[in-house]
């Protein structure tokens, strides 16, 4: 060998064995063996390989934790509560949690790994969780940036079983620069009796992952996984007239919600206003199929409004933003008595209507909201 | 340029699949601390102050939230429109945490767009870090300086 070759050569073969001693003693000493993970006081009991995050874990014994973020730490949707020690709250945990979460020990299950027994508490609806085989049937444009998913479930057989306003989490596989699965929920907007199918409607955010994915990558035909149903947005029963106000993709669990109603008579006491925000007359979408709805279910009011028409447009309904035409037939146009509000959307716009909801005179426990965030 | 172990670690930070999926750094493979270097550089070649940018952005964000999550004109000069996600980000130099949404501003004149997050401010107010090229949050000078003007 040259002399000169000696020196490098020397370096890179005391690397390469330094690299392999750190590979060993990983694996000799971060092998945990088998762990157990205890639910709800004995009530399950899982045996899996110690050493990995509580989500995977959960999620590979069938049991699907909400996450947002695919278990990346940064949404702080799997928080569960743990029983036994897993030592001190992490740095990458602390932030998502209120003190009083930190005080009867919530921790985020991305973040928590499973090194020896541990015993948690769950909410026994996570239990009626499942992942969804499905395949594309159909993708349909609702407008230049709202996509209408159609998946039709594979397994398991009998499909789902959801109630009206619950959301799903799609699963979203390595593609393109995205090395990685993640997941991202989306409210369903078909109806429960359509066991067989998923729909979801999901408006293209720049630079999102999930939204990228659908928009310009995902296929008719294509196989998807969801995991679901989730959340507690449901309509409440009694007689209080329903309130609701959305925008955008925040359309999803209203659609759902009101061809239920329609479908089966729910609620039979209750009417129903839904105020639906729109710019300008190229993002508004299912215009006509809700004017027919509303000509079907009478006690069921229909209010699109428009903050920017365009004068092709031909606008001749409500014009301004939402919350504008809210405040108006709050104080105008609904029917006095009890009222509830109903919200889908982003943080912003929930504020924006509980403000005006709650100015006309609505206790706020009355109103129940969808937040995107 | 050398780099101090803050901004070493920032960089581990910025990898994909550390803090986001996709990272900070798109597709650039200069070294962090030449990409700030590069972009103050010529941001003030352009009379551009990063600072001053980064609060403008925001200014425009604030108003597009009476969109409530629609596209909203702003100013008569831009369409804003902001999305929100559920969840915070961390910054890469452990600064502070920040909302995670996406804020797309674009100019009715010409065109121009630029999409930002909370944590795409502070990174270019506080860090002069407008994201590596490709990025899709990238802020580049040039970009800034034909969005909002003189």
């Amino acid at each position: 060998m040259h002399p000169l070759l000696i020196g490098p050569a020397l370096t890179a073969g005391i690397a390469a064995a330094l690299a392999l001693v750190i590979a060993v003693a990983d694996r000799l000493l971060n092998d945990y063996g088998e762990v157990t993970i205890d639910v709800n006081g004995g009530k399950r009991r899982y045996t899996v390989k110690g050493g990995s995050p509580l989500l995977g874990a959960l999620a590979g014994e069938g049991v699907f934790l909400p996450s947002a973020c695919g278990g990346r730490g940064s949404c702080g949707a799997c928080k569960v509560r743990v029983l036994s020690d897993v030592g001190p709250h992490l740095p990458t945990e602390t932030p998502y949690l209120t003190p009083e979460e930190v005080s009867r020990n919530l921790r985020l299950g991305c973040q928590v790994k499973v090194k020896k027994d541990i015993a948690i508490e769950l909410p026994e609806y996570l239990f009626n969780i499942k992942k969804f085989r499905t395949t594309v049937e159909r993708i349909r444009d609702l407008t230049y940036d709202i996509k209408e998913l159609y998946l039709r479930i594979e397994e398991p057989a009998g499909g789902i079983s959801f109630e009206p306003g619950q959301y799903a989490q799609l699963v979203v596989p390595p593609y393109g620069d995205y090395k990685e699965s993640t997941q991202r929920a989306y409210s369903m907007s078909s109806r429960p009796s359509d066991s067989g199918h998923i729909e979801l409607l999901v408006r293209l955010v720049p630079g999102g992952i999930a939204t990228t994915w659908v928009h310009k990558h995902l296929k008719e035909g294509d196989a998807v996984e969801a995991v679901g149903p989730f959340g507690d947005f449901k309509v409440r029963p009694g007689p209080a007239t329903m309130v609701c106000v959305a925008g955008g993709s925040g359309m999803a669990p209203f659609k759902s919600i009101l061809y239920h109603i329609a479908e089966t008579g729910a609620h039979p006491d209750k009417e129903i206003w839904y105020f639906f925000g729109a710019r300008s007359g190229r993002d508004a979408f299912y215009l006509e199929e809700l004017a027919e709805l509303e000509r079907r279910l009478p006690r069921f009011h229909f209010v699109p409004a428009l903050s920017e028409p365009k004068p092709e447009d031909g606008w001749a309904g409500e014009t301004g933003i939402v919350t504008e035409v809210l405040a108006r037939y709050l104080k105008e146009r609904l029917p006095p008595g009890a009222r509830e509000g109903y919200l889908c959307g982003s943080p912003g716009m929930i504020d924006a209507c509980v403000k005006v909801m709650t100015a006309a005179g609505m206790a706020a426990e009355d109103i129940f909201f969808d937040k995107f965030a | 340029m050398k780099m101090s172990e803050r901004d070493r670690a920032a960089a581990a930070g910025m990898a994909p699949g550390a803090i986001t999926a996709r990272g900070f750094l798109g597709s650039d493979e200069r070294a962090l601390a030449d990409i700030v270097a590069a972009d103050e550089e010529a941001a003030a070649a352009l009379g551009l102050d990063l600072g001053a940018a980064a609060d403008r952005l925001a200014e425009l964000a604030r108003k597009g939230e009476a969109g409530l999550g629609e596209p909203v004109t702003v100013e008569g000069r831009w369409l804003v429109r902001s999305e929100e996600s559920r969840g915070r980000l961390p910054c890469p130099w452990r600064d502070g945490f920040y909302h995670k949404n996406s804020v797309s501003v674009e100019a009715l004149e010409g065109g121009e767009r630029l999409v930002f997050s909370e944590l795409s401010l502070h990174l270019l107010r506080e860090h002069h870090f407008c994201q590596g090229e490709g990025s899709p949050f990238r802020l580049d000078p040039a970009a800034l300086k034909r969005l909002l003007g003189p």
